[in-house]
């Protein structure tokens, strides 16, 4: 049996990989998040429009740009969810909530609140804190929203808190691309050379600490919320996701409040410019720092998961020990694919990368039905069976060892 | 002991109530800043009256500081922000009295004075019609950077009235809701 770090064994979970899409029309959770998103949608074009229209050239570069920032990020935060990948339906629609509704929401949101800062406190005070007293808040409450939207329309894809996290951060990632352009255009200036420096000072120097950040972690307390409702009192629930929702605002509103501000106040020089992302990290660091601990500490625990859907199946046909020794660790699982291509050649690591993402469904599978004797679980048994199989009539793809993918 | 039957919640009941409280949270997130500062925005104070020609209503938080009499007016300041108004006779357009006052009171008291070349429309509660332009410069001996909106109505008894909203550089946004408020239920005879 594969060892689970010393720890006491998870109960295993339940529903764990099942796969469902954003389009479940009998949910009133999608039609909500269909008719906000339609109405937002004709405000977002007609802003781009305008954008368009003051700089063709200027909004040109910054979504291409933009792109180039966003497509590794997206990826990243895609595959960081080494077992159970989110249906790219729900994901790009976390990704569009973030991007149109949010966005279109926190525009309206902002003024109305930030008028009330300044009707409350004078123009003097308005104008240092206004940005730190509304943003936060609301623009974490609506990304917030997309992430409880897209758990409401399907229930069992947000199961663990990386799931959480990669719709909270793909959700935080649209909210940061389409801001970023409002910055480019609107603020910066719009033409290609202030283009390029909004770019270097919002995504080259800032990127790593913005919207992604916050949602993630906002997401990762979310799914705590509602995947653990069988193990954890409501109330240590509630803790623990409000503390990390009120972790990502007070990240959040340290970024945009004047404390500790070491960014210039003109670029002149070459110093001013080197500045920048030494300011951007004395503010952004420290929350970047946390998420990073609150993810590994998610993927152990999800590498958990697996090691316990999976261990009763050890010594059955699907799984070996050694199998799943290596699919428990990311790392010897790239090993042993590199090293079945140079000993067998392309086809045979291919065939094992699809054994292991066959034995991962079948701890998915595990977690879905109720006994070991289920049709669906021996069926998918078999199936990775036949792949091992196939794999070992490969030349040189049998090792010495005797099981796939050990070196 | 008598037991009371509960009603079970049926599952339709409990997929409508999440999302109704989704749409509830992002009504109140979205709209509820422009109604609480609606209601924050309160007319207090006794109105200002210039010359018996114009009639000013301060919204909270906004005080008389000073009045001047050639041409009569009135200064209201809130913070950093203020409302200067005046009225005089005048025969032209809306268009012709913003120059006026631009070129007779704001260009000597002041250094690089940029002023916006479009005039924006402007129609009063009371359906009057007016102008308003935008400026920024350096005033008064500091050379303070200033920022301010000229707003300018001419009634049809031959009233010209001037609203300045003005505030140091940068802060004008955070005020120009109050002053569009006010100058927009302003009274002129």
């Amino acid at each position: 049996m594969v060892s689970t770090a010393g720890r006491a064994p998870l109960p295993m979970r339940r529903g764990w990989g099942r796969k469902t899409t954003l389009f479940q029309y009998d949910q009133p959770a999608f039609w909500l998040y269909a008719a906000v998103l339609v109405a937002t949608g004709w405000y977002t074009v007609g802003e781009q429009t305008v954008f368009r229209n003051i700089s063709p050239s200027g909004w040109l570069l910054s979504w291409i740009l933009l792109a180039v920032y966003a497509m590794p990020v997206f990826l990243a935060v895609y595959f960081l969810d080494l077992y159970e990948r989110e249906p790219l339906s729900l994901v790009v629609g976390a990704l569009l909530w973030g991007a149109i509704a949010a966005t279109s929401m926190a525009g309206i949101a902002n003024q109305g609140w930030g008028r009330v800062v300044a009707r409350v406190s004078g123009p003097a005070f308005a104008s240092q804190w206004t940005a730190a007293l509304t943003a936060p808040w609301v623009e974490e409450i609506l990304k917030a929203a997309g992430v409880v939207l897209i758990y409401l329309i399907a229930r069992s894809e947000v199961d663990d808190e990386m799931d959480g996290f990669v719709y909270g951060a793909v959700c935080g990632l649209g909210f940061a691309v389409v801001e970023d352009v409002f910055y480019f255009i609107g603020v910066f200036g719009g033409s290609p050379s202030a283009v390029v420096a909004g770019f270097y000072i919002r995504v080259v120097s800032s990127g790593l600490y913005g919207h992604v950040l916050y949602t993630g972690l906002a997401g990762i307390g979310i799914a705590y919320f509602v995947s653990h409702k069988d193990e954890v009192p409501r109330s240590r629930r509630l803790l623990v996701a409000g503390g990390l929702f009120l972790a990502a605002v007070a990240g959040h509103f340290f970024w945009d409040s004047p404390w500790l501000d070491l960014f210039p106040s003109h670029l002149h020089t070459a110093t001013d410019w080197l500045q920048i992302p030494l300011a951007a990290a004395v503010k952004g660091a420290p929350l970047l720092a946390f998420v990073v601990v609150a993810v590994v500490l998610a993927r152990r625990r999800e590498r958990r998961w697996l090691g316990a859907a999976l261990g009763s199946e050890v010594g059955l046909v699907g799984v070996t020990e050694g199998e799943l020794g290596i699919l428990l660790d990311p790392r010897a699982r790239r090993r042993s694919r590199r090293a079945m291509r140079e000993r067998a050649g392309k086809r045979a690591a291919r065939l094992l990368r699809r054994l292991q993402r066959e034995q991962v469904n079948l701890a998915m599978v595990r977690t879905r039905v109720q006994s070991a004797d289920d049709p669906d679980i021996a069926r998918q048994r078999e199936y990775c069976k036949s792949l091992r199989d196939a794999l070992m009539a490969i030349p040189a793809a049998a090792p010495a060892g005797g099981h796939t993918g050990v070196d | 002991m008598e037991q009371v039957a509960i009603a079970p919640i049926s599952p339709r009941e409990r997929r409508w109530g999440p999302a109704a409280a989704v749409l509830t949270v992002l009504v109140v997130v979205v709209l509820g800043g422009h109604v609480v500062a609606g209601a924050l925005s309160e007319r207090l104070g006794a109105p200002v009256t210039v010359g018996g020609v114009l009639r000013l209503s301060p919204l909270s938080g906004w005080q008389l500081a000073r009045r001047f009499g050639d041409p009569p007016g009135a200064q209201l300041t809130r913070g950093d922000g203020n409302l200067t108004f005046l009225w005089i006779p005048f025969r032209g357009t809306a268009e012709d009295l913003t120059r006026e006052y631009v070129n007779q009171i704001l260009t000597p008291d002041s250094q690089q004075l940029s002023v916006s070349r479009q005039f924006e429309p402007v129609v009063l509660n009371s359906g009057l019609t007016g102008v308003r332009i935008a400026y920024v410069g350096l005033f008064g001996r500091a050379h303070a950077s200033i920022e301010g909106e000229v707003t300018a109505v001419v009634s049809p008894s031959g009233a010209g009235v001037v609203f300045d909203g003005w505030a140091p550089n940068g802060l004008l946004q955070y005020v120009s809701d109050d002053v569009h408020k006010m100058i927009e239920s302003a009274e002129v005879r």
